[in-house]
């Protein structure tokens, strides 16, 4: 990939020089509102993180502030360079994209892989993290995207099949983890982009109710372990709470809650400030966000998710072909998805699944993946009239 | 995009996108905007935690400022759980702390400091109390082997203190562990809870007898109040707001010490003196005894003595249940806890005889000077009423028949309310109600009796109370005898000291009755009583009626009882020898009450100095024998400061008398 962008920029300037008029340069087109909100999400989230671990000594503790600085710094270069990549390209590398993120998920459950908070989901290098399944899941959307863009729309039950087994390998992979937010997210991307790929209604309708059927199914089975059941079925029926599930959606209720309209102040939420939230400054980093900058906060976080979310669905209105619309659908389902999840479980209307919130969420892949889905689209994007 | 499909696709995936954020901003809103109040409260309980520190209880002075109940400090060791536990050498610790406990003189197992620390009543985040009253030695040892001891300390507790040890002790009461009923009494119960100005913890002391009972609201201090915030592990971030506790006000009593303690020393002496003397009826047991002392222009009680009696000091850590079972367990008269002076009900016997003459000449069935034939026995239906010893005093008017006690002549008075009942009505029971008994003073002390004035009615709501069976071996109804026997202060009559030493008062007072006084003000902490800026509230005399007392009905019994000390025909003649009656004459009246099967129960009753009262005292001896000759000599000694007169040089024992 390295390679790729040194040509494409050198392509650029090259053509920066010989066609200074040229209004179709990509880089002229460049989404300015997206790059924007998604700098200032950036920004918020980096204050976030630090609220939620700064401590309550007089001495701040800065030592989330500053990895989390340096992943924002390496995402802010990734989602250039992948901006200024044509996507077109990507064509060329799906397959050993897709191929390498299986391998990363095969090797993240073999000795190799670190465990953490009841997942081998990470490959540790000294004190960094990296999450294979975040890239898998960037992998998932660009094979997803070239095979249906190949479909043409024309997709009968064996192409299903094959979409299907696609992306049903890196979610079986991440259920030996397991890892089954991440699986949901999966999900929503497959499903989003089946609908934006032009597979058949009945098909899509079948697929739901299959979806349902089997949720109940492996509810009911030995699939999954008990404390996911519980901590999925704990939103409805709290009184069947074993993990705490409860406990860490009622404390982070009270504390979005406590925010009112102006909230508590930066650094000031009582609730964040004394711990009272469980992962804080990952899953439940939006309690940080309601109890501390209040209703007005939470909604400008919200709103720059929605400006996002609306900016990503315009490029794949706009976008010149199938391809790049598929590739946005992909990244705006892998949004939508996790703000919704996330958001919606720390306010206690969705069952808790550790997803992060993009953007937000302390964590260096889930960051520069984030990134990178922007970047995707803000490829796409510019090149729409070429 | 070439076909419309994709367009409609992006459509619907719109659609969704907006509908899901429409969920969450109104999600959103409804916490934050609608909900938030109550979230806050939520979350302010959470991380809020509010620590009591008790204060110290107000004094109790007696009148003239004195104190009778102070505090001191006690040295209290305290482990907190969190810290032994977070130490990781819990168990060494314990037995360390066990061990030195023991070498300091308070024999401790591992096992009593356990028990302490799991007791539910303690908050987890408070230290918790394991033992009380050590010494300062170890409390030194304590600080200079804190490494040994994490989560050990030292405090300093406030605690009741008796410089005059028992003195007064049924007065003052005592203080002890409040129950789960007083708690929920002032405090509501968890789902009904009740705002209280002084909040009680369950550990906290109350006042569990006397007036630390009564004036509990006065004596409690404002306890402090430590708001403190915790993590979410529940440790102590930092101290919110801090109100430190405020002393309880003073309290003081109208007792005078000099007479309270004179009056104990005397009373208890006198009842060692007797114990074991043999009468006809029995052997004078003479266990329990008590006196009470009021002042008849106001009411205030001066001294109020009550034997058996306890050391309040033995409440001060928490009494031991056996010790308690000790205390109580035996007869009922030698448990030490009642106040006999307000909750004994004896049998008035002579001294009732004031009662008896009032009512005959207040309805005017006699006069002063209509004598009647004393033979030494009254025939009353078919039964004899005699004389003690039957001795016939010859024709004796009223004045001499107080003065000798001539039961024959109250007797026949007696009777002849009951045959003319429907000309003279219910002259005695009347009287009596006039002077207060039956009824209880209204005392500001807890345990109050009211003692009992018998009529018709009364007799037959006993015997309709009797299971059948032992009905058919009483009788509803009442007799000539009943009112003969109760002319006398025999009978079903009851009167407590206290009502005895009121109704006497209330005579020489000329009629004003008041309600016993126990406490004259509430003081500020550690307030001077003669600085009227120090008192928060006085008690004014209680007069609640007034016996209509002309002076043809004062005279006679007047003079009848003034003969009692002075008269050589008087039956507390030899009681008074050498007592300066002239300097401060003395009105009285002897009582003997018999009580079935064992010996007379002594009565006593005095007032002096005639005719500017100053005190009525009141004693009563159970079982001792004649009044005249064991409790008039008692009286005769509490009142002898008091006449300015030297203390004779007594020696406790029965003297010449009798009745």
């Amino acid at each position: 990939m390295a390679l790729s962008i040194g040509r494409s920029t050198q392509d650029l300037s090259r053509r920066d020089l010989s066609r200074r008029r040229d209004l179709s340069a990509p880089w002229r087109h460049i989404d300015l509102v997206l790059v924007v909100a998604t700098v200032a999400l950036a920004a918020m989230g980096t204050l976030m993180v630090f609220s939620a671990t700064k401590g309550s000594g007089d001495v701040a503790d800065t030592t989330y502030l500053k990895r989390e600085l340096l992943w924002m710094v390496v995402g802010l270069g990734a989602m250039a360079g992948v901006a200024l990549f044509d996507y077109r390209r990507l064509l060329d590398w799906v397959w050993p994209i897709y191929g390498l993120s299986l391998l990363a998920l095969v090797l993240v459950v073999s000795p190799l892989g670190q465990r953490s908070k009841g997942a081998q989901a990470w490959f540790g290098f000294g004190a960094f993290q990296l999450q294979p399944a975040e890239f898998a899941k960037l992998a998932l959307i660009i094979a997803l995207a070239a095979l249906l863009s190949a479909y043409e729309g024309h997709v009968d039950l064996r192409r299903l099949g094959i979409l299907l087994g696609v992306a049903g390998a890196p979610m079986l992979l991440i259920m030996l983890q397991p890892d089954l937010g991440m699986v949901l997210i999966f999900l929503a991307v497959l499903m989003v982009m089946l609908l934006v790929g032009g597979v058949r209604g009945r098909y899509l309708l079948a697929l739901l109710l299959i979806g349902v059927v089997a949720t109940f199914g492996v509810l009911n089975s030995s699939v999954l372990k008990q404390y996911q059941k519980d901590r999925l079925t704990a939103f409805i029926n709290p009184a069947n709470d074993t993990q705490g599930a409860t406990y860490n959606v009622n404390q982070s209720q009270t504390a979005i809650g406590a925010g009112g309209v102006a909230g508590q102040g930066l650094f000031n939420g009582r609730q964040t400030q004394l711990r009272f939230v469980p992962e804080q400054q990952t899953d439940f980093i939006f309690t940080v966000v309601g109890e501390e900058l209040g209703f007005v906060g939470a909604s400008v976080v919200l709103g720059l998710y929605a400006t996002i979310l609306w900016r990503v669905w315009r490029a794949a209105a706009l976008a010149r072909d199938r391809f790049g619309q598929l590739l946005c659908a992909g990244v705006l389902a892998f949004f939508l998805f996790q703000v919704f999840e996330n958001v919606g479980m720390a306010m206690g209307i969705m069952p808790v699944t550790g997803i992060p919130l993009p953007f937000l969420s302390y964590g260096g892949t889930s960051i520069v993946t984030s990134f990178i889905g922007v970047g995707l689209v803000l490829s796409v994007h510019m090149r729409r009239f070429r | 995009m070439e076909s419309e499909s994709p367009r409609l696709r992006l459509s619907i995936l719109a659609i969704i996108v907006v509908s899901l954020f429409g969920a969450l901003f109104a999600r959103l809103w409804y916490l934050q905007v609608m909900a938030a109040p109550q979230f806050q409260d939520v979350a302010a309980a959470n991380r809020e935690r509010v620590i009591y520190e008790e204060a110290p209880r107000g004094r109790i002075l007696d009148r003239n400022g004195r104190v009778i109940v102070d505090n001191r400090t006690s040295l209290v060791v305290t482990a907190s759980p969190r810290q032994l536990d977070q130490s990781g050498h819990r168990n060494d610790v314990l037995l360390r702390l066990a061990t030195a406990l023991t070498d300091a003189g308070t024999p401790t197992k591992v096992a009593t400091l356990e028990r302490r620390l799991n007791d539910k009543q303690y908050s987890p985040l408070q230290p918790i109390p394991v033992a009380i009253d050590i010494p300062e030695a170890l409390e030194i040892e304590l600080a200079e082997r804190a490494e040994d001891f994490p989560g050990v300390e030292v405090t300093r507790e406030s605690v009741r203190a008796y410089p005059n040890g028992p003195l007064a002790a049924h007065v003052v009461g005592y203080v002890g562990r409040i129950s789960e009923q007083e708690l929920e009494a002032r405090m509501g119960t968890k789902d009904n809870p009740k705002e209280a100005d002084k909040p009680y913890q369950p550990d906290s002391d109350i006042g569990k007898a006397g007036v630390e009972r009564t004036f509990e609201d006065d004596l409690r201090g404002q306890p402090g109040v430590r708001r403190i915030e915790i993590d979410a592990k529940g440790t102590p971030i930092r101290t919110i707001d801090y109100t430190p506790p405020r002393s309880g006000n003073d309290l003081q009593l109208t007792i005078d010490l000099d007479i309270q303690a004179n009056a104990e020393a005397t009373l208890s002496a006198q009842l060692d003196a007797i114990k074991g003397g043999v009468t006809r009826e029995g052997t004078k047991t003479a266990q329990a005894g008590s006196l009470a002392a009021v002042d008849p222009r106001n009411g205030e009680v001066l001294a109020m003595a009550s034997f058996p009696t306890y050391d309040p000091a033995e409440f001060v850590n928490g009494i031991s249940t056996e010790r308690y079972a000790q205390l109580t367990g035996g007869d009922a008269a030698d448990n030490p806890f009642p106040n006999r002076a307000i909750a004994g009900e004896y049998a008035p016997g002579s001294t009732f005889k004031l009662v008896t003459a009032y009512g005959g000449l207040d309805r005017g069935l006699v006069t002063a000077s209509s004598p009647f034939y004393d033979g030494g026995c009254l025939r009353v239906g078919d039964r004899d009423f005699c004389n003690a010893g039957k001795v016939a005093h010859g024709a004796v008017p009223m004045p001499r028949a107080l003065t000798v006690s001539s039961d024959v002549y109250f007797y026949s008075l007696g009777q002849r309310f009951w045959n003319q009942r429907d000309e003279y009505g219910d002259g005695i029971q009347s009287a009596a109600r006039g002077f207060g008994f039956g009824t209880a003073t209204g005392v500001q002390l807890p345990g109050e009796s009211a003692g009992i004035i018998p009529d018709p009615e009364y007799k037959r709501k006993l015997w309709e109370a009797l299971p059948p069976d032992q009905q058919r071996k009483g009788d509803p109804n009442w007799y000539p005898g009943d009112n003969v026997n109760l002319a006398i202060g025999q009978g079903y009559v009851l009167a407590t000291p206290l009502q005895l030493a009121n109704a006497y008062a209330t005579f020489v007072n000329h009629g004003q009755h008041h309600q016993p006084n126990i406490a004259l003000r509430v003081l500020i902490p550690a307030g001077d009583p003669t600085d009227p800026r120090s008192v928060v509230k006085s008690f004014e005399p209680r007069v609640d009626h007034t016996v209509d007392l002309p002076d043809n009905v004062f005279e006679p019994v007047h003079e009848g009882l003034i003969g009692v000390a002075s008269s050589r025909e008087g039956t507390a003649y030899d009681a008074f020898r050498g007592f300066d009656l002239k300097s401060f004459p003395v009105f009285s009246k002897t009582g003997t009450a018999q009580v079935q099967g064992k010996a007379d129960n002594a009565l006593f009753v005095a007032c002096g100095p005639d005719p500017s009262y100053r005190i009525c005292v009141s004693a009563v001896l159970e079982q001792a024998g004649f009044g005249g000759e064991a409790a008039a000599p008692v009286v005769r000694r509490v009142l002898e400061p008091l006449a300015g007169q030297a203390q004779s040089d007594w020696k406790p024992g029965v003297v010449r008398g009798n009745d």
